[in-house]
This record gives structure tokens, C-alpha cells and sequence, in this order.
């Protein structure tokens, strides 16, 4: 077994995205949270009077909602949340070519590898920074097919009837507390509409980087991928480390319509003062397909279950969920999935790694709705734990009310296997290496469905996490 | 106490209550009833936004305000005089190694075998314990195992408890028969209160089994149990409750059991009956090589409830617990399982198993499965497994196919699946007896 000692030694944070990019943004809010606050953002956007009315609805629930006392530690949120800036806007008009975003914006993607992926494998790039999406474009091919990739601001001013007629209804703004928040003060984000049977071959991809120091980012994205649609959409997030705390909490609603099939993809690699506090939701109509593939890798706390709400004849909902948690940081991830239609089926697949201090809770819903006949539904959760420091917990909440349906859940806790060990060591493999190997092999049904660049990232993390750690 | 509520404090309980029970009582009695009334008076009434009470809502389930404390004398201990009902269960009953029968909240009969007692087995009601076997209950009576601390149902019991059961085994005391309880309940919209203790001392083993009975209420009863196990160094205890109440029976019971090094711990629950069953069991496994198998099984019909909340902790490294709760749900009833593992720090090489299968019968059943793991040591093999689902067509028609009709062949295949917890704990006559309960309940299915 790895002697703890050793493992203990590890310095958890080799956090490659920790570089600061001076930059002025044109505008910034007071810091806290005020209704003077949102009008100011409402104001800077140049939004139409309802949504005006919508913040400020939204701001008087989030008042009015408790801090939740569930999942993680969420004490000291509150004096950080009154420390942030709410808006911060670095440029006044979003581009559709790098070539027009400023100079030290732009370098900060370049770092990330961003304007080079998009070449090569993206249908379409947006690029968040801070508060407002600095940069959107989509590639010609799918413009001229009814395609629309946008910043969530410009899908408000251009397609209003389309946007008002979906905008809220996946995640209403009572919610939970931090979508009342975001409803609030939403700032950035993608609006995406995928029109009738048009089959994107390749995934957008929108990236999201927090720059300045105690900075709160509040992203909006709403997708409607109409009848027989297909598309993936990815989503990075990265932020340099402060001595202070940030916070992000996004806000994703997805409609999947009938027989349409979408994957949406976060990889979260935020810096470990961060907390990321989002609320994920799709609604997948009859014969719909919705996939949420779900990578925890970084912040000091995220609280996050993407969801599925099965409303239509044979829908589907998938959620791949894979978390890290290393020093001090606390995953609380997992997925909910509701059954409201009959043939409805679904699949819950999670896998954790705890090491150091860190701690990986899956909390999980299968709710299957009366009437919701045939309906069939399979979860499964796998932790790891790594030292004896780490921890893990598993809470799944399984609510049946029809007979006709089949519900599982199994779910196994395991330390990396002595004999397992033994066997790679005895075949010439150092310790390490060994490790790190079990622990491929143990995330790899969620790890080869990411797309490759971050399969790549993933497991370049796991070996360096794993270097020196068997004696 | 820094706050006083006034909640669930009614005309039948009160202080006045619990000092007019406690008179008499010697005085460390006393003090501990008071202050558990205390402990009840300074507690809410738990509501469904407590994650332990989500899915069993008592502002709709339980009247208390209606509830009145019984007032039946003693039943003598006759045999003839005693409801038909209750002879007929303990007919059923077969070798024993002593007896306890308790009627409207009294102990009105104790038996135990001649040889036993003379090698130090105390087998007595709660009442003759204080009187006979003082330091024993002051030393184990709502301390260690079930104090009034444990929450508002473990406080109204410790302050208002009528009687009970001690059990005692002296160390390497084994008993070849189990000791048979039967309790009886008569009065409708009444409260009881019992306790049981049993004290198995090292390297000792027992088995014991608790059947609690009753016609249909025609009014809410409710009937609290709070049940302390205690198993030393190397015991082996089995412990047994099965619930055959008749409806309008509320069943709440809160047990804990605490294993010692290389101790055995086993408990099974059968839920038959009531209205409203509503169990809350803690196994702490608190020495190494310690062992409990926890075994459930229910089986709902018409709108009866069932609500198991279970915890296993494992406090001591390289200790086991191994949970099977299994229910078969027809008509509108409706079941709910909450278990937790909990692998406390340094509880190195800790075997936990926990899994709830429930079968659901009909379309207006329900079933909420919450299996929860919370792990703070890292070399642990634990793993847990819910499920919900309905009968397995494939055996029903395999056995249609053998020339059973419909119906012989779904009740063959409900008691197959309920059958696995039986075998799991063979105990003189119990899984004979639960098995004809069931088979009278699926009589009345489809």
C-alpha cells in the first residue's frame, strides 16, 4: 500500500491556469450585491423594461431564500459574497473575430489554447471573460443552416420572441437561492437555438475565465436544439488563484425537443478559492436524447447536479459525472433525474477520487412520477479514496410512485487495491506509474467520452497527483 | 435547557405525567425521568424539513393532542383470561427459554427456565429490575444505548415509560432457546410507553424476540418502544421485533445496539401491521471484530406506512455490518428506507454493506430509498444498493409456465423475494410464522 507519509508529502496545487492578465476593464460595479447594482447592469446591457423586471423580482427572492444548510460548507460564503464585484465589464462590444478583441484579452485565451482548438475542431468559440462574453462567432456552414451561437446578451436583443418564450422556464428564477441570484444579476453566457434536424459534426465550445480578483461571474446560457437536432456543447472554466475568494454561479437551461439529442460538457477547472455554485437543467420532450457530462476538477467547493426532467415518451437523460477532490477542496456533485412520462429511461454514472484533506459527495434524485409507466433508470457511483485524510459520501434519494418501473443503484467505496498494486509492480511498473494506471482505469468509463483535449489534461493531472506516491 | 418549546405537551402529557409515574420510584429514577421531560419539552416536533423526517410528515400522521396515557390495571396472569388473539400468537410459538407477556402496558407474566436462572439469567419486568436489580438499571437504563438526548421520541419515552423488559445473561451464559416477549395492546387512542434492555455479558449469547399484536383501533394507538442491546466482549445476541399491530396502530420504536470487541449484533425487523410504522435503528459497532447483520422486511397493503430509518456506525477499525431491508408494497401503502454508513475516523478495514430492495405491487404503491455512505477512513470496502421495481415477470411466468395460475405463482415469487431475509436469520419458528402472515396478506391480493 502507499505509505501515507509519502502521499502526505504531495503538494496538491500544480494549477497551470494561475496567470493574471492586466487588463482595465470599461466598467465596474460597486462591489456587493444592491438593487442599485442591477439596474446598472441592466442599464450597461441595454435590455428591455421586462427584464428589468425580472432582476429585480428575482433579486427580492434572493433575499428572501435562506442560505441552503445542506451539501457544503457554505459559512463563510456570506461575507465573501458581500466582498465581490457582481459586474465587471472588460470591453464594450463583443467580436466575432480574435483579431478585434483587445490585445491582453485576447493573450489570456491564446494561453488557454483557445483561438487554436477553434480552428481545428469547433463548430463555434465563446469566450467569457469576466462579466461579458468578449468574443462569438460561429463557423459559416452552420450560420447559413438557421444556426445560432451567440452571446446571451445579443440572443435577448435579436431573436426576443424566441428568447422570452424559453427564457426561465427550465430553471425557474425560485429555484434554489443562487439561480434567484443569477436570475438577478446574469451577465454572459450563450444563447444557442440548433433549428429542426440540422446535425452539428462538431461541438461548440464556449470558454469562461475569471481574470480579476474577487470577482463574481453569473453566466446565463439557454439552448433549444428543435425536433431531430443534434449538437454537443462544451464548457471550460478556468481562473488564477488569489488569496481571496471568488464566486461563479452559472445558470444552463437546455430544451431538448422532440427526437433531438444533445451532450452538453463542463470541464471545471476553477482555482481552489473559487466557489461554483451552478444549477444545471435540461427538459427533453418525446423520443429526446440529453446528455450532461459533468468534470469536477477544480474550486474550493462546487455544488452542482445537472438534470434531466423527462417529460416526453421515450426521453432519455444521461449524466456522466467525474470528480477530483484534492486538498481542501469539496466536490458536491452528482445528477437528478425525473421521470414524469412513460418509456422514459436513464443512466447515472459517477466516479470520485478523494486524496489529501479532499472530500467528493455524490447526492443524487431518481424520481419516477406516477404514471410514468416502463420507465427504467440505473445509477452507480464509484469513490476512491486515496488517503486516509480523504473522504467521500454517497446520498441518493430514490422516489418511486409506479410500480411498473425498474430503479438501481449500487454504489462501492474502495481504496486502490493491494493485489492490484502488487501485480503492476511485479511486472516491472515503479509504484507511481502503477498508480496512476489503477486510477485511469477507475475513471475511464467517464474519461473516454470527454472530448480529447481534456481526456488528455485529465490524465496528465492524475499522473502528476499520483507522482511519488507509492513509496 | 436554554429554551422551553411547549410543543407535543398535552392534557395526557405532562409534567404532572411523569411525576405521577415516577412516584414511588427510587430517586435517581426520578431525576431521570424529570430531566428527559425536560430534554422532550425543549425539542420540536420533528417536521419533513428534517432530512431524517422527509417523507413521514407527522403533523398528518400523528394526533398526540388526542392521545390519552392507559389506564388498564393489570391483567392477571391467567392464560384464560387473556385476548384471543394473543394465545393464538404465542400457540404458534415453539421451545422457549423463558417468556414475557405484557397486556395494555403491563407485565403480567414471566417465565424463565429453572436451570438459567439458577446460572444468574435475570429475565424480569422493568419494575421488579428497579426494585431487585438497582445498579444494573442505573448503570444501563437510558445511558449508553437510548438517552433522552437521542431526540423528542427517545425523551417522552425515557420520561413516561410504563414498563418493560430486562434481560441479563452473566458472561459465558449461553441460551439454546430464545426468550419469547409478546405484548398486547387492547385500548383504542391510547399511549404506551415500553422499554427493553437486554445486557449480554462477555463471551454470553442469547436470542430474543419481541412480537407485539393487536386488534384494529378504532382510533389512532400509539405504542413507543425504546429497545437498548448492549453485547460485551465476544457475545453473541440475536435480537427480533415483529410488528402485527392492527390498523390505527402507530409502532414507533428507536433502538440502538452497541457491539463490543468480537461481538455479534444481529437485529431483524418485521413490519406486518399498524397504520404507521416508523423505526429508528443505530447499530454502533464499537470494537474490533464486532459484527451486525441487519435484516428488514415489510410487506404494506391498504394505506399503511413504513419509514426505516437505519445508521451504521462504524466507530472501531475492522469491524462489519451487513444491511438487507426487503419490502413488497401493495395497494396505496408506502415505504420509505433511509440508511446510513458512517466510517468514523481511523475505522480502518470496515466491511459495510447496506441494500434495500423493495417490490412494488401495485400501481398507487410507493417506495422512497435513500441509501446514504459517508466515509472519513480510506481503507474501507463498503458498497450499498437500492432498488425499485416490479414483480420479475420472467419467474412468474416460469412458474405459470409449470402450471401455476396467476395468482399462485405472483405469491410464490413475493415470498421467494421476501424469503431471503428469513434465511438469513433461522430463529425457532419466527420465519415460519412471519412467512403464514404474509401469505394471509397476499390472500387479499389481486
Amino acid at each position: 500500500m502507499p505509505d501515507n507519509e509519502l502521499v502526505q508529502g504531495l503538494d496538491l496545487d500544480e494549477y497551470k491556469y494561475d496567470f493574471v492578465t492586466e487588463s482595465k476593464p470599461v466598467f465596474q460595479a460597486q462591489k456587493g450585491l444592491s438593487e442599485e447594482v442591477v439596474r446598472q447592469i441592466h442599464a450597461h446591457k441595454e435590455e428591455p423594461e421586462w427584464m428589468l423586471d425580472f432582476r429585480l423580482k428575482a433579486l427580492e427572492v434572493y433575499y428572501s431564500k435562506p442560505m441552503p444548510k445542506w451539501g457544503g460548507d457554505l459559512s463563510t460564503l456570506e461575507s465573501v459574497l458581500d466582498e465581490i464585484y457582481y459586474y465587471v465589464k472588460p470591453q464594450d462590444q463583443m467580436e466575432h473575430s480574435w483579431d478585434d478583441v483587445p490585445e491582453e484579452i485576447k493573450n489570456t485565451f491564446q494561453k488557454l489554447g483557445i483561438p487554436e482548438a477553434e480552428q481545428k475542431i469547433l463548430a463555434g468559440v465563446g469566450a467569457q471573460y469576466e462579466s461579458e462574453m468578449v468574443y462569438h462567432s460561429l463557423k459559416k456552414e452552420w450560420d447559413d443552416k438557421g444556426v445560432i451561437f451567440d452571446s446571451i446578451e445579443d440572443g435577448l436583443k435579436k431573436h426576443p420572441e424566441l428568447f422570452r418564450e424559453y427564457f426561465s422556464t427550465v430553471v425557474p428564477v425560485g429555484d434554489n437561492k443562487f439561480s434567484a441570484m443569477n436570475s438577478a444579476v446574469w451577465s454572459g453566457g450563450s444563447f444557442v437555438y440548433i433549428p429542426k434536424g440540422v446535425k452539428l459534426d462538431t461541438p461548440l465550445q464556449a470558454y469562461f475565465r475569471v481574470n480579476q480578483e474577487r470577482m463574481g461571474q453569473f453566466e446565463r446560457t439557454l439552448i433549444i436544439a428543435d425536433e431531430g437536432s443534434h449538437a454537443h456543447y462544451i464548457e471550460g472554466c478556468t481562473a488564477p488563484v488569489y488569496s481571496t475568494e471568488s464566486f461563479h454561479s452559472g445558470v444552463i437551461e437546455i430544451i431538448v425537443k422532440e427526437n433531438a439529442r444533445f451532450r452538453y460538457t463542463t470541464i471545471q477547472n476553477w482555482s481552489h478559492n473559487m466557489y461554483n455554485l451552478v444549477t444545471q437543467r435540461a427538459i427533453v420532450h418525446a423520443g429526446g436524447h440529453m446528455e450532461w457530462l459533468d468534470g469536477n476538477l477544480g474550486s474550493k467547493l462546487t455544488m452542482k447536479y445537472p438534470s434531466c426532467y423527462l417529460v416526453g415518451e421515450g426521453a432519455h437523460g444521461e449524466i456522466l459525472s467525474i470528480a477530483y477532490s484534492g486538498d481542501g477542496q469539496h466536490q458536491d456533485t452528482g445528477g437528478k433525474v425525473v421521470h414524469a412520462a412513460p418509456y422514459t429511461t436513464s443512466s447515472i454514472v459517477s466516479k470520485s477520487i478523494s486524496k489529501g484533506t479532499g472530500r467528493s459527495t455524490y447526492r443524487g434524485l431518481c424520481k419516477v412520477h406516477d404514471g410514468a409507466h416502463h420507465a427504467r433508470s440505473n445509477v452507480e457511483c464509484d469513490a476512491l479514496l486515496i488517503n486516509d485524510t480523504s473522504r467521500t459520501d454517497t446520498y441518493p434519494y430514490i422516489e418511486i410512485e409506479e410500480n411498473d418501473a425498474n430503479v438501481g443503484h449500487e454504489a462501492s467505496v474502495s481504496k486502490i487495491g493491494e493485489e492490484q498494486l502488487f501485480y503492476l509492480t511485479s511486472r516491472g511498473i515503479p509504484g507511481d506509474e502503477a498508480m496512476a494506471m489503477i486510477v485511469r482505469g477507475f475513471i475511464e468509463p467517464v474519461a473516454k467520452e470527454l472530448p480529447l483535449e481534456y481526456a488528455v489534461e485529465l490524465n496528465r493531472l492524475i499522473e502528476m497527483e499520483m507522482e511519488g506516491s507509492v513509496g | 435547557m436554554t429554551q422551553k418549546l411547549t410543543e407535543g405537551v398535552t392534557a395526557a402529557f405532562n409534567a404532572d405525567a411523569v411525576e405521577r409515574i415516577a412516584q414511588g420510584e427510587p430517586e435517581w429514577l426520578r431525576e431521570r425521568r424529570l430531566q428527559a421531560w425536560e430534554v422532550y419539552e425543549s425539542l420540536p416536533i420533528p417536521t419533513t424539513r428534517l432530512e431524517e423526517w422527509r417523507y413521514t410528515d407527522l403533523s398528518r400522521k400523528l394526533e398526540l393532542d388526542a392521545l390519552v396515557l392507559s389506564s388498564a390495571a393489570a391483567a392477571t396472569d391467567d392464560e384464560s383470561t387473556w385476548p384471543a388473539g394473543l394465545r393464538t400468537a404465542m400457540e404458534e410459538d415453539s421451545e422457549a427459554s423463558g417468556h414475557i407477556v405484557l397486556i395494555d402496558g403491563h407485565v403480567v407474566h414471566t417465565d424463565i427456565d429453572a436451570e438459567l436462572a439458577g446460572k444468574g439469567v435475570i429475565l424480569a419486568s422493568l419494575h421488579d429490575a428497579v426494585a431487585n436489580h438497582s445498579d444494573l438499571l442505573e448503570k444501563h437504563l437510558a445511558t449508553e444505548a437510548v438517552p433522552a438526548e437521542e431526540g423528542k421520541f427517545a425523551a417522552l419515552n425515557a420520561a413516561l415509560w410504563n414498563d418493560g423488559i430486562f434481560l441479563y445473561v452473566p458472561r459465558g451464559v449461553r441460551l439454546e432457546h430464545p426468550v419469547r416477549v409478546t405484548r398486547w395492546f387492547s385500548e383504542s387512542g391510547t399511549a404506551y410507553f415500553s422499554r427493553t434492555l437486554i445486557v449480554a455479558e462477555t463471551a454470553s449469547q442469547v436470542s430474543y424476540v419481541d412480537e407485539v399484536l393487536s386488534d384494529d383501533f378504532s382510533a389512532q394507538t400509539f405504542t413507543s418502544s425504546a429497545v437498548e442491546v448492549l453485547a460485551a466482549d465476544g457475545a453473541q445476541v440475536q435480537y427480533v421485533a415483529v410488528q402485527r399491530l392492527g390498523r390505527g396502530g402507530f409502532y414507533q420504536a428507536v433502538q440502538r445496539t452497541l457491539a463490543q470487541r468480537d461481538s455479534t449484533l444481529d437485529t431483524l425487523n418485521v413490519a406486518l401491521g399498524g397504520s404507521v410504522t416508523r423505526v429508528d435503528l443505530n447499530a454502533r459497532l464499537l470494537g474490533p471484530g464486532s459484527n451486525s447483520d441487519m435484516l428488514g422486511l415489510y410487506f404494506g397493503d391498504g394505506d399503511q406506512h413504513f419509514d426505516f430509518n437505519t445508521s451504521q456506525d462504524h466507530v472501531s477499525h475492522n469491524a462489519g455490518s451487513d444491511l438487507l431491508y426487503k419490502g413488497a408494497l401493495d395497494g396505496a401503502s408506502r415505504a420509505v428506507f433511509r440508511g446510513i454508513i458512517r466510517v468514523h475516523p481511523g475505522a480502518q478495514r470496515t466491511d459495510a454493506y447496506q441494500t434495500n430492495r423493495n417490490l412494488l405491487l401495485s400501481p398507487h404503491a410507493r417506495a422512497d430509498s435513500l441509501p446514504n455512505l459517508e466515509i472519513e477512513a480510506d481503507d474501507v470496502k463498503c458498497s450499498h444498493g437500492a432498488s425499485v421495481g416490479e414483480l420479475d415477470a420472467e419467474a412468474r411466468f416460469y412458474l405459470m409456465s409449470r402450471g401455476l395460475n396467476h395468482v399462485q405463482a405472483e405469491r410464490l415469487v413475493v415470498l421467494g423475494f421476501l424469503g431471503e431475509v428469513l434465511s438469513r436469520l433461522p430463529l425457532g419458528g419466527v420465519g415460519q410464522k412471519v412467512t403464514r402472515v404474509i401469505e394471509e396478506k397476499l390472500r387479499n391480493h389481486g
